[in-house]
């Protein structure tokens, strides 16, 4: 539905250029929910602000549901007022002059060729009631609370039945609790609608939770793509392994491989010794790599002495209490492990314990 | 449906940035800017000719810099205008700090009144005080002089106002107002912590407001300095009112005389030069004012959040507080007001007495020439309407360009925007005489048409309206508009529905303001008006030269009481977009 071919988009501003999008290509497919993580001024949503027609790119092509909106070799452009679009802005952009119906026929105002009154009226109404405000059309839109608004916004950008949704950070103005709420309800809505949909965010839980598919973006490049899990569960590069979660690092260099190139092992020599490890991508002997893995499978035991396979003795250094888990540093030679407990994990700062770090998740990367 | 298509598909193919009310916009931002900068060009290229443009026997020359740099009259011009405006600095700030401060920071009694008093007496025009103070201070028919004189049996008049010192006082009284506005809200968004803490750190209270106030407003407390001289450097209706007769000149009254000699032909050269002259100094000041302004950010003390400062309570000095505020109204407005009247209702002027009360008359009123008054009471009417409309429409499509689009150079747009603000006005009407007189003449005749009046009082307001449009677009968030062109509005929908909606206050307060500057408007039509194109301030202007200060006083009135309903509107919108802070 949305395909970007070799997108480059450089700002010019008064302290130089920056170039904020490098070549990026992606595909979406019709219905999909696509995300695009990543942390501030890594492009995301410069890359959303040029599908939205928003932004001039440099060079590449951008077309939505086979039509093409901008090429820079065929030189098309469409303004944003004709790529039949919805979006929903970071600040929800509620027009204040205007009650709550007037935003919501606002779109199906500009639409070629108007719909008459009465149907307006009617599919203002759907889309309110899709997003649970019936019953407000006639309210000034300040009157609204913060998540009103969001509703509000949303209904405004659905209402004309446009061929993709677009959402730049739409809940990061939210609290908390509200937050998680709305994440559940935009895509009950869009997945009801079936309208494919592009989402900025620079929250992982919002990516992970709600995307089908999503890709890691960082200096104005796509890192990794893939479904949530496969990211989470799978990360190609440190970056990734960082940003998504948490994870330990131990740099390090490859003794041996063994098994087939894509699912093979490897044995990794690490300042806190040899560690057998996970290798997806393929390395020979003798290349540096970086172990990752995360607190939440490092496991801890009592020291009873003794050697095993992936098993290091430590001292506890610091425990921090968080409520539903123990976050907890053990030193390990001239390491600092994270690990993550249960809240009922009875650990005391100084004992002398032993980290458990399974095979399937150390996984070996390319430094 | 089917040009539609059309439409989108050259569109796409042409791979265009602007649609129709976009390139409407930028064409009107180039236009105006076009405008700006002929103007200037025009007496920068006067400035070195002799001769008549056009005619082929036109020289280019250096005499007129020659002649003007080895005049010593210029110098002493020079030092009477930096004089007149250092003493109408003074007195401005001496007069509005405290007021500012009373208002703001203590409990001062009834300060809607005097919020509301100040707001008129920014609007009172310049030249209807210097009238008044004439009839009380003029050596010859000033009657506090007379009166004095008869009293103790003096030979001279004890006071002189026709000296720059006298004129520099009048106008510093005169801008008392604005400098109390410029620095009222200064002293507003100062947050009181500072000075609480300053408190808490064991100052007395005197002490805070000298060791911390006044350091912390120092950037804005020196804007709106720099801002008051530059308008007392380019100030023409009190020193023309007060010094034109005795030949002491400021530099706009300079160049009016040069202008408008008593004998002989003008020398537009020399008019041009000295026009150049002071445009290079006020654009000096005014690079100052934006440094200045700059500055102020540093300091962080505006910050735009609703402060609740510190309130003093006044206790004893209350009653030497309000002496003092109401010494400035009756001395500054009241008196030079009530002055005009009683000059109007006489058939000359004479001390009140016995036998000036039996001849009060409303006989100047009466004997006003009816067809004049008739037309400058519509020319001003159509100025009043086309003028604030015209700048507002350019100045929306300036702010807009150089705050909304990416078009390169866009921040010159905005420079030349703020050029009339530096430029003294005197300059400007100079140039568009000039222009209409030697270029514009066979093309388009506007000269004695009110055609040349708009050009330049539209001109002349533009720095003001697009501060205005500027400040309102800052603060109205980008994906607002952006969110109408997503939603399928091209240019000319979101300005429709969703800008000029959202910025109408700022416009409705805008237009009525400079409305009111275009009613009391002197500078400008002295330079240009004709009895074809007068507006009333302009007859006014001429029954002075006439000397007939009956009938001056007696316009200037009906021009006041004219105003009044125009005032109130303003003074209403004005408090309803909390311009005017009642607290």
């Amino acid at each position: 539905m949305i395909e970007i071919r070799n997108l480059c988009m450089t700002y010019r501003t008064a302290h130089g250029e920056h170039q904020a999008v490098k070549g990026v290509s992606l595909d979406i497919r019709q219905g999909q929910f696509y995300t695009l993580l990543g942390p501030s001024g890594c492009g995301k949503t410069t890359m959303l602000r040029c599908v939205a027609g928003l932004e001039r790119p440099d060079s590449g092509e951008i077309s939505i549901g086979g039509e093409i909106v901008y090429s820079s070799e065929k030189g098309i452009w469409v303004p944003p007022h004709n790529r039949n679009i919805g979006m929903v802005f970071q600040s929800y952009a509620i027009w204040p002059h205007m009650t709550v119906f007037e935003n919501v026929a606002f779109p199906l105002r500009h639409k070629k060729p108007k719909p008459g009154r009465a149907e307006i009226k009617e599919r203002v109404g759907k889309a309110l009631a899709l997003v649970h405000l019936a019953g407000l059309e006639d309210r000034p839109a300040p009157y609204l609370s913060g998540g009103q608004q969001q509703r509000l916004a949303l209904a405004r950008a659905l209402v004309s039945e446009p061929r993709v949704l677009l959402l730049d950070e739409p809940l990061s103005n939210l609290d908390a609790k509200l937050r998680e709420e709305m994440r559940f309800e935009i895509r009950q809505v869009v997945e009801r609608l079936g309208v494919t949909t592009l989402f900025v965010t620079h929250e992982q839980i919002e990516a992970l939770t709600m995307s089908d598919v999503m890709a890691v973006m960082n200096d104005g490049k796509i890192v990794q793509e893939g479904a949530p899990a496969e990211i989470y569960s799978k990360p190609t590069g440190a970056f990734v392994a960082d940003f998504i979660g948490r994870s330990n690092f131990l740099t390090g260099k490859v003794s041996s491989v063994a098994g087939s190139n894509g699912s093979s092992t490897a044995m990794v020599e690490t300042k806190i010794g040899t560690m057998h490890c996970r290798l997806d991508v393929s390395a020979a002997a003798g290349e540096d790599v970086t172990v990752a893995i995360r607190p939440e499978n490092v496991a801890l035991m009592v020291d009873q002495g003794g050697a095993a396979l992936n098993q290091f003795a430590g001292t506890v250094d610091t425990v921090v209490y968080v409520g539903n888990l123990i976050d907890c540093v053990v030193t390990v030679g001239a390491e600092r492990v994270r690990l993550q407990l249960q809240p009922s994990a009875a650990v005391a700062r100084g004992a002398q314990v032993r980290l458990n770090f399974p095979v399937e998740h150390c996984l070996a990367l390319k430094q | 449906m089917a040009t539609i298509v059309a439409e989108r598909v050259t569109e796409r193919r042409q791979g265009l940035r602007f649609d129709v009310a976009s390139a409407g916009m930028i064409g009107l931002t180039i236009l105006a800017s076009f405008a700006i900068l002929v103007l200037l060009a025009i007496i920068f290229w006067l400035s070195f000719t002799e001769g008549t443009p056009g005619d082929p026997a036109l020289v280019y020359t250096l005499d007129h810099y020659r002649h003007i740099f080895f005049d010593s009259f210029t110098y002493r011009v020079l030092a009477n205008t930096a004089l007149f405006s250092g003493v109408t600095l003074t007195v401005a700030l001496a007069l509005a700090l405290p007021l500012a401060w009373l208002m703001e920071r203590t409990d001062f009694p009834g300060k809607p009144v005097v919020f509301t008093l100040m707001t008129m007496a920014l609007l009172i025009p310049g030249f209807a005080v210097a009238m008044g103070w004439v009839f009380l201070l003029h050596p010859k028919i000033g009657m506090i002089n007379q009166a004095l004189m008869a009293v103790f049996g003096l030979e001279n008049a004890p006071f002189n106002v026709s000296n720059i010192f006298s004129m520099g006082v009048i106008e510093g009284m005169n801008l008392a107002p604005l400098a109390f506005v410029m620095n009222a809200v200064v002293l507003r968004s100062m947050d009181p912590a500072l000075e609480e803490a300053a408190a808490m750190s064991g100052a007395r209270p005197f002490q805070a407001v000298f060791r911390i106030t006044l350091r912390v407003i120092w950037p804005g407390l020196l804007a709106s300095a720099i801002y008051i001289a530059t308008i007392g450097f380019a100030a023409f209706d009190v020193p023309a009112i007060l010094g034109l007769t005795t030949r002491i000149f400021t530099f706009s009254t300079y160049v009016f005389w040069v202008l408008s000699p008593s004998e002989g032909a003008p020398e537009y050269g020399n008019v041009a030069t000295l026009s150049v002259i002071m445009a290079f100094v006020a654009a000096g000041l005014s690079w100052a004012y934006r440094k200045a302004q700059a500055q102020a950010p540093k300091y962080a003390v505006v910050t735009g959040k609703g402060y609740r400062p510190r309130i003093a309570k006044l206790g004893a000095l209350k009653p030497l507080a309000v002496l003092f505020v109401a010494a400035y109204f009756i001395v500054a407005q009241l008196m030079p007001l009530l002055t005009l009247i009683w000059a109007a209702l006489l058939p000359y002027l004479q001390t009140p007495s016995a036998a000036a009360w039996a001849q009060l008359s409303l006989r100047n009123f009466q004997n006003m020439p009816k067809e004049l008054l008739w037309r400058a009471g519509t020319h001003t009417l159509v100025l009043m309407l086309i003028v604030p409309t015209v700048t507002l429409i350019i100045s929306v499509a300036i702010s807009w360009v150089v705050l909304r689009t990416k078009i390169r150079f866009r921040g010159w747009f905005d420079f030349i925007a703020f050029l009339p603000l530096a430029v003294p006005a005197i300059v400007f009407s100079v140039a568009a005489l000039l222009l209409a007189l030697f270029v514009l003449r066979n093309y388009a005749p506007i000269y004695g048409t009110i055609w040349i009046l708009v050009l330049v009082y539209v001109v002349a307001r533009i720095s003001y309206g697009t501060r205005m449009t500027n400040g309102a677009l800052i603060q109205i968030h980008k994906e607002l508009e952006e969110s109408a062109q997503v939603c399928g509005a091209a240019t000319a929908g979101v300005l429709y529905r969703v800008l000029i909606p959202l910025l109408a206050p700022t416009l409705l307060y805008a237009w009525i303001w400079i409305a009111l500057l275009t009613y009391r408007e002197l500078t400008l039509p002295v330079v240009i008006s004709t009895t074809n194109n007068l507006p009333f301030s302009y007859l006014v202007w001429g029954f002075v030269q006439a000397s007939a200060y009956g009938s001056a006083s007696a316009a200037a009135l009906i021009m006041l009481a004219l105003m009044l309903p125009v005032l109130l509107l303003y003074w209403f919108v004005a408090r309803r977009a909390g311009m005017i802070a009642m607290r």
